[in-house]
């Protein structure tokens, strides 16, 4: 009996193993690439020698450096009204009563639930009819919506982990509704803050679809890429999807590294 | 002083309401008035019609390929389930520890940009890919396989690559909450190690199965981006269609119609999801 389940054991682990070679491999040959570039030698594959060369060609390309600004100002841009309307959102849920706040609920969640094509168009559409043009300001619209529910939800459950009294008290001592929110109920809300800030940025990033319908002229990095990529290969994207990936790496330790500590100060 | 506060509160309230409003249900309302809406010759005909759902349902060209679609995108759901069961039931079966390292490793691609890994397959996939290379190197093919990149298959495998991770988390999740007693009960009164996953973990997981195929369905259906990167002119998919309206084709009204069907869809994943839910927990 013993030895079935060790089998069963090897089995399962010898798929979980494939599973893994699977999903790091385009990252592992987009590495690999940016490092030692391909070269086709009568249509085969071969790898030049080691070189730092994309990086290098990447530092010069200025449509890719200027779609990095744009993706990190509209990131910037969102998150922060993202963080704002949340939790004037979040407050709004935590201190009312009735259906108008379900109501708004359900419309703040909507965009999350949604497959991201009917945000896209919907947003294109209205733009549309409202004449707005294409570009920044669209995008970052589209960016807020997209995040508010995010930031919403870990707003929404740290308030409602906050004890009723720590606000009566306050509110009983003559401190107005702003002073309480500001010295009272804002510091409690500082991890759910940034955990929202860290994750609507990194969501705003990388996000593709809805940004595809809202960006007109103007490119973000994964829409730059995009268009780069149905045009043809540059060795510069090599460079950049590895630098991409370290930096999400280090971000999710980072970001791991606080959740569990943050926990741990909890508790 | 209380009518400045009255006041002020009526303001948050139209805040709060107002903005989603504005930004969530007036575009989606627009969207769907748009469906009703026509072109003709290039030109908007703001008038109530139901032309683009009759030009769906009456096109065999449209009807094939969202058949197509839904079964393409059942086929890999599936595969994702199967093979996101085994790996959640391995993770769970190791010790706290290894188990946390194990779950992390699988979530960690979902952190990295969703392009770059497209573009990253895709370099796999390609004719004289990484893949096609590896397999003349190894002697195993003589002539590179062409049904690796720009094809319906060569779609079916980027999204198990892409989407297995979604179907991982929900399943671990629902077999981590399953109380040990149980399996110790099993084991007392002699049952294997097979019974208990038979009789015990897998029913009492089953609804972390039924999140994880909604995921998978939901998303895969509605993604239009890893159809167009790899599959090329084979590989159309009913997002393609969709998002290829307010492109190329230019007919806004019929690409919104066809989103109101892939919305419709998505929302009947959503029930059928549902019943199933009730199903497997009402026992």
């Amino acid at each position: 009996m013993k030895q079935r389940s060790g089998l069963f054991d090897l089995v399962l682990g010898t798929l979980a193993l494939v599973s893994l070679v699977i999903i790091y491999a385009p990252l592992a040959v987009v590495w690999v690439f940016s490092n030692w570039q391909p070269v086709r030698v009568r249509g085969a594959l071969q790898l030049a020698p080691f070189s730092w060369d994309s990086y290098v060609a990447l530092t010069r390309n200025a449509d890719i450096l200027g779609a990095l600004g744009t993706t990190l100002l509209v990131g910037l841009v969102s998150m922060l009204l993202a963080l704002i309307l949340a939790t004037t959102f979040a407050m709004y849920y935590w201190r009312t009563a009735g259906v108008s706040r379900q109501i708004m609920q359900a419309l703040v969640f909507l965009p999350f639930l949604l497959p991201p094509i009917v945000v896209g168009l919907s947003l294109l559409i209205a733009f549309r009819e409202l004449d707005a043009t294409r570009g920044a300001f669209t995008i970052v619209v589209g960016h807020t919506v997209l995040l508010v529910p995010v930031v919403y939800r870990l707003v929404l459950t740290r308030l409602n982990s906050l004890s009723p009294s720590l606000t009566e008290a306050s509110l009983d001592l003559g401190a107005s509704q702003w002073q309480t929110f500001r010295h009272i109920l804002l510091p409690q809300l500082g991890s759910a803050l940034l955990a929202g800030a860290l994750l609507g940025f990194a969501i705003s990033f990388d996000e593709t679809m809805v940004t595809l319908f809202l960006s007109g002229s103007t490119s973000t990095l994964p829409i730059r890429l995009w268009s780069m990529m149905r045009l043809g290969f540059v060795p510069e994207i090599n460079a950049l999807a590895t630098l991409v990936v370290v930096a999400a790496a280090l971000a999710t330790a980072v970001f791991g590294v606080m959740q569990l500590s943050g926990k741990r100060g909890e508790r | 002083m209380d009518d400045r506060r009255d006041l002020w509160r009526m303001g948050w309230a139209a805040f709060c309401l107002g903005l989603p409003f504005l930004f969530v249900l007036a575009p989606i309302g627009t969207f769907i008035l748009y469906s009703f809406w026509h072109n003709e010759s290039g030109a908007l005909v703001r008038e109530f019609t139901l032309e683009n759902y009759r030009a769906f349902f009456a096109d065999p060209v449209f009807r094939n390929i969202y058949l197509q679609t839904v079964a393409l995108c059942l086929g890999a759901t599936i595969v994702n389930l199967v093979v996101g069961y085994a790996i959640a039931l391995f993770a769970s079966r190791r010790p706290p520890r290894l188990r946390f390292a194990l779950i992390l490793m699988f979530m960690l691609p979902l952190f990295t940009s969703y392009i770059i890994k497209v573009y990253a397959v895709r370099g796999i996939l390609g004719h004289r890919g990484v893949l096609n290379e590896l397999l003349l190197a190894s002697g195993l093919i003589s002539e590179p396989i062409t049904a690796f990149i720009f094809s319906q298959s060569a779609i079916f495998l980027t999204f198990i690559v892409l989407y297995l991770p979604f179907a991982i988390l929900p399943i671990y999740l629902s077999i981590e909450r399953i109380p040990e007693n149980l399996g110790t009960a099993s084991a007392d009164l002699g049952g294997s190690q097979m019974d208990e996953i038979r009789h015990i973990i897998l029913p009492l997981s089953l609804p972390g199965v039924v999140v994880a195929a909604l995921f998978n369905f939901v998303m895969t259906f509605g993604d239009f981006v890893t159809p167009t990167m790899v599959g090329g002119t084979e590989g159309f998919t009913f997002g393609r269609i969709v998002f290829s309206q307010f492109g190329v084709a230019l007919n806004w009204p019929l690409g919104a119609a066809l989103a109101v069907i892939l919305l419709a869809t998505s929302v009947l994943a959503v029930g059928v999801a549902g019943l199933a839910m009730r199903w497997s927990t009402a026992r």
